[in-house]
């Protein structure tokens, strides 16, 4: 043992303690820096929209934050009215890293826009979210995110990620609290899974429903029940359906109400 | 002589035993706040036809000791935005400087002070998200009452992890499970604000406060008040809670389900 | 270890029709991701238009099942009657609630009708014997969170006997295609005032 001058401590008469190493077990941090805000979004293209839709609600625990939280927003457009842009995201999870996300991207496409002199394509913007979202591998942003747009042949673009970055291209996608509820009730109705033309044969001869691209109005009421549904059955969803609709000609916000119970 | 000028000044070892190493623990990670020590308990808030209304109570607990009992938790920023604070009282004071810094910088700007609620709110919740990212958090829960961008009355809320939501009424801690259903019950979020009186909602979060002081056990009759409008704030950090009535006290037995 | 309700997978649904009832079960029996075999049915029979599903932990939906089956037939030869759906729902709660401190890890489904009303009735419980009257369907199973999506977008009052197994079918279908631990097949009663129909569904094998 020795002390802070390098003599020998504790030896004869006066003795010293400073910082002598100790088998003290080391702290643990007591602060967790996340939290479920709860909520649900989902997403479904179509061969010339895309939309994308969530619940308003936020909640921590069994506590309602408040019943207006949009959780979609649009993405390099102007700051207050979000009039201009293209782009859309939904995040799901936990809000304030989805609001940071949100903004990163939003900066993200609009430096794009200022540097290049045109706007982002959604695929070049799917690609830079999944960049963002992995740059915080190892402290991630707790979100579900989806984006969507219109692709370069005008056709509706839906992109979805996990927390981490993975993505893919998709035609339909619940994130969030209800997504378990949802997403089958989408492969169903979207994807026609699991669903035969009738009389088209015997037994296994039977042909599959082949999915492709609804209506908007179809689409649209889809998200609708999808939506009073998981209102339903799960407490964490509710308050308002928050829907953007991406078409040639721009973005259409709707509100609807949904149960507040 | 003790030739050794780091042990002067120490209590001698012979005498009081040996200075115990683990409080100059050197070794393990940069320590931050991972709970608070003195804390407020709940901010509550609730928007009217022209302003906000904005209440805390006047105690700082340390644990379930009534510590300091004429701390005042509402802190004014330039002529129309108030801050409530809930949570750890010294982060409290560090925002409190913090915010004070900024208000100076923007009164020698060109055009006095430009920050409204809204600005406040917004710079608030970036302040707590960068601190939580550093796991370094201040501990609190605040409203930012004042008015927004367009002269509307602005509410919201940001905490410790960043989270930010806005509604017509709100609460910290204790008041969001207490007066939150009072709050709703008194003005539902469907009716618009402009129905809803400042004497309306004054006396509704004086009674608020009342059911917070019958109920939660780290509060305090003693609150401040700060009723925000176009015309200023009006900021009363002495009140008293009036019209008590302990009635229902006598009632209570057991937890609900004894009856006599 | 996991719950054990969650080890050997299974998903089982009920709903109500006009005049009429349905159950349907998968058939998937594994070992967490492993699966075991695409053969094990969780519906038991114990009157001509009585049926219990049982999902959970598979020795004991092996063993529960046997025991009603012991408890049913000491009720009939007792009673010389068959057993009504309500009755048996007041079995399986009591019975469950025996063993309420060491419980049998099973969600129990009951579907039937009342020969003596000609009413519908379905309900649910819990592993302990609360038991869920539910007017619409009821749910249990690793795939149960699929399942009240589903059945909640598909389900309609008043469907008929065809309507209501192509609702029940897709609706148990689209939620194990969604639930790694339910699956591989499904079988199908619809269970009408004197007549029950039994089919079985292909599913996806994976």
């Amino acid at each position: 043992m020795t002390s802070i001058t390098g003599h020998p401590a504790g030896g004869e008469g006066i003795g010293y303690s400073f910082s002598q190493p100790t088998a003290a077990p080391v702290k643990q941090h007591g602060f967790y820096p996340y939290t479920d805000n709860g909520g649900s979004t989902l997403g479904i293209t179509g061969s010339d929209f895309a939309i994308l839709a969530g619940d308003t609600r936020s909640t921590s625990g069994y506590n309602i934050n408040s019943r207006m939280v949009p959780k979609v927003f649009k993405i390099g457009g102007d700051d207050e009215t979000g009039e201009g842009a293209q782009i859309v995201l939904s995040v799901v999870g936990f809000a304030a890293d989805g609001n940071a996300l949100k903004e990163r991207l939003d900066a993200v496409v609009k430096m794009y826009k200022y540097q290049h002199g045109k706007p982002m394509s959604v695929s070049a913007c799917a690609q830079r979210l999944s960049t963002i979202l992995y740059g915080k591998r190892f402290f991630p942003y707790y979100v579900h995110a989806i984006l969507a747009g219109l692709d370069e042949e005008g056709k509706g673009a839906l992109y979805s990620y996990d927390p981490v970055g993975s993505y893919e291209r998709e035609q339909c996608r619940a994130a969030g609290a209800a997504a378990s509820l949802i997403m089958p009730f989408l492969d169903n109705q979207v994807n026609f899974k699991n669903q035969y033309i009738p009389g088209s044969g015997e037994g296994h001869a039977l042909e599959a429903k082949k999915a492709e691209p609804l209506p908007q109005t179809h689409v649209e009421q889809l998200v609708r029940d999808a939506f009073t549904s998981a209102v339903e059955r799960h407490i964490e969803v509710g308050d308002n359906l928050q829907m953007m609709i991406i078409t040639r000609e721009g973005i259409k916000e709707v509100f609807h109400p949904l149960k507040k119970d | 002589m003790d030739h050794f000028p780091g042990t002067w000044g120490r209590p001698r070892n012979d005498v009081y035993g040996a200075y115990n190493p683990q409080y100059l623990q050197t070794t393990g990670p940069k320590t931050h706040t991972s709970s608070p020590a003195v804390t407020g308990t709940s901010v509550i808030g609730v928007k009217f036809n022209g302003g906000v209304v904005l209440a805390t109570d006047n105690l700082a607990s340390y644990g379930s000791l009534a510590r300091f009992t004429d701390v005042k938790r509402l802190r004014v920023f330039g002529d129309k935005a108030v801050v409530g604070f809930g949570g750890d009282v010294s982060d409290m004071q560090y925002i409190d400087r913090l915010l004070e810094s900024i208000d100076i910088r923007e009164n020698y700007s060109s055009n006095g002070n430009m920050l409204n609620a809204k600005n406040l709110h917004t710079y608030l919740a970036k302040v707590f998200y960068k601190r939580r990212s550093e796991f370094n958090p201040l501990w609190n829960h605040v409203l930012v009452a004042g008015f927004d961008g367009e002269g509307k009355p602005f509410l919201s809320s940001a905490d410790l992890l960043g989270t930010t939501f806005s509604a017509p009424h709100l609460a910290t801690g204790f008041g969001a499970h207490l007066a939150v259903p009072i709050l709703r019950r008194l003005f539902p979020e469907e009716t618009p604000i402009e129905e809803i009186s400042r004497e309306q909602a004054v006396s509704a979060l004086k009674d608020c406060l009342k059911v917070l002081f019958y109920r939660d056990a780290r509060s305090l009759d003693k609150y401040s008040i700060a009723v925000i409008t176009q015309d200023g704030i009006d900021l009363k950090e002495d009140e008293q809670i009036e019209g008590q009535s302990w009635a229902f006290a006598e009632r209570i037995k057991g937890y609900g389900a004894q009856t006599n | 270890m996991g719950s054990p309700f969650d080890i050997n997978g299974g998903a089982c649904v009920a709903m109500v029709g006009k005049d009429c009832v349905a159950i349907a079960c998968d058939l998937r029996l594994g070992m967490q991701a492993l699966t075991i075999s695409n053969n094990f049915p969780k519906i038991f029979n114990y009157a001509p238009s009585t049926y219990l599903g049982l999902t959970g932990l598979a020795t004991d939906v092996n063993t529960v099942s046997d025991l009603f089956r012991y408890k049913v037939n000491m009720y009939r030869l007792r009673e010389e009657r068959h057993i009504a759906p309500q009755t048996l729902a007041n079995l399986v709660s009591s019975s469950l609630y025996e063993k309420r401190f060491g419980p049998f890890f099973v969600s129990p489904v009951i579907a039937g009708i009342n020969q003596t009303t000609g009413k519908p009735f379905i309900c649910g419980f819990d592993s302990i014997g609360c038991i869920d009257f539910a007017k619409d369907f009821i749910v249990s199973g690793t795939a149960s969170e699929q399942l009240f999506g589903t059945c909640e977008g598909l389900w309609e009052p008043d469907l008929s006997p065809e309507d209501l197994f192509e609702t029940i079918s897709q609706a148990l279908l689209a939620a194990v295609d969604r639930d790694a631990l339910s699956g591989w097949g499904a079988h199908v009663y619809i269970i009408e005032k004197d007549k029950v129909t039994q089919r079985l569904l292909k599913g996806r094998e994976d």
